[in-house]
């Protein structure tokens, strides 16, 4: 990727989210608040950047589950660093999710 | 019922590149299972939800291809575009017969205020909002975004004068010339309706068009939250909001400079 990649707050919110550990596009939208019509396509675009990738269940641990498998996404190296200056530049972020935590 | 979500998602579907359409469908429909388990979760707003994503997806898809857009978007390929088409204009009406009479100048500010006319009540005239800022560029950086719209629009207008040159050698009452003015006034409006748009959508700085579109909000809850578009600016000069719905506290497209630690170091 040519730079640091440029998001913007509701982007940063995403990672964020995705960076804590909530790896599915319905949970970042319960921990969000933000509709699926922000959420998925701002998740794709995360990923064509390079700073999440996604990776199918395993469909043995579904079955077993009784339940469909599932997209998970999780950070890479280049959403680590992302995170880390977005962070930065929007410190209030921090704040928020601990406040969805508390709420929780 | 749940047929009925399910036939939304694969409505959607369809608008996703066929490449990417299956995997697409697979994950909506898996999440699709969860949220109905999910009290948080409206499931028929997130069925449509679907739409977006897939329209996203389908716009990436055609700005991947090098098309026009995407080629469009530097500021001096644009101008470039525009001086291309008025020198093909000119091309075409060299062989012509020149007209008798000059054009008079009255014809042209009448098909000029017709466009404007035409303009006024179809066409959002607005700029946007560019707020006063610390990190705005200088007075001559701000203002080279006047001389690129001014420079579009010479380049409209010139192409306008070849047509009414091309009618007026078709003679004054002729049904071809007729069709070419009524032609001219139809394209004249929609060239400055796009010179207008295109505008919008540049980044005051460096004029690029604007990148990476976000929906945020939704339309049945304007009243109570942002309900806008994001773009934001190639080179991280900033960021512009588009609402969807305008109100009087939020009508036109607004502006945000950032600071230079946005800028894309490449």
């Amino acid at each position: 990727m040519a730079g640091d990649p440029t998001l913007s707050h509701t982007a940063a919110i995403i990672l964020h989210t995705i960076g804590a550990g909530y790896g599915y596009g319905l949970r970042v939208m319960e921990k969000t608040g933000l509709p699926s019509g922000t959420v998925y396509p701002a998740m794709r675009r995360l990923e064509r950047d390079g700073l999440i990738k996604s990776q199918w269940e395993a469909q043995s641990v579904a079955d077993a589950g009784q339940r469909p498998a599932r997209k998970y996404y999780r950070l890479t190296r280049a959403g680590k660093a992302a995170l880390i200056a977005t962070l930065k530049r929007y410190p209030l972020l921090v704040g928020l999710a601990l406040a969805a935590e508390i709420k929780e | 019922m749940h047929f009925l979500r399910r036939a939304m998602l694969w409505a959607a579907a369809r608008l996703v590149p066929r490449r990417e359409r299956a995997e697409w469908l697979a994950e909506w429909i898996a999440e699709l299972w969860y949220a109905r388990q999910s009290c948080a979760v409206d499931v028929n707003r997130f069925c449509l939800g679907a739409f977006q994503d897939a329209l996203g997806l389908r716009r990436h898809a055609s700005e991947c291809e090098p098309g026009a857009a995407s080629w469009l978007a530097s500021p001096s390929r644009c101008l470039l575009f525009l001086a291309g088409l008025d020198a093909m204009a000119l091309l075409a009406i060299l062989p012509v017969p020149r007209p008798s009479e000059p054009i008079p100048l009255r014809a042209i500010l009448l098909l000029m205020g017709m466009a404007c006319l035409i303009l006024l009540p179809t066409t959002r005239l607005s700029l946007g909002h560019y707020p006063a800022s610390r990190y705005a560029p200088s007075l001559a950086t701000r203002m080279r975004r006047w001389f690129f719209l001014a420079a579009k629009i010479a380049l409209i207008l010139a192409g306008m004068f070849a047509g009414l040159l091309l009618a007026a050698s078709l003679g004054e009452k002729t049904r071809a010339a007729a069709v070419l003015v009524d032609g001219l006034l139809l394209g004249s409006v929609l060239a400055f309706r796009w010179a207008l748009r295109d505008q919008r959508r540049r980044c005051p700085v460096c004029l690029r068009l604007l990148t990476n579109p976000v929906t945020v909000g939704q339309r049945a809850s304007w009243f109570l939250e942002w309900n806008c578009t994001e773009l934001i600016c190639p080179r991280g000069h900033g960021m512009l909001y588009i609402p969807e719905n305008p109100t009087s506290w939020f009508a036109a497209p607004r502006w945000l400079y950032v600071d230079s630690s946005w800028r894309v170091r490449s």
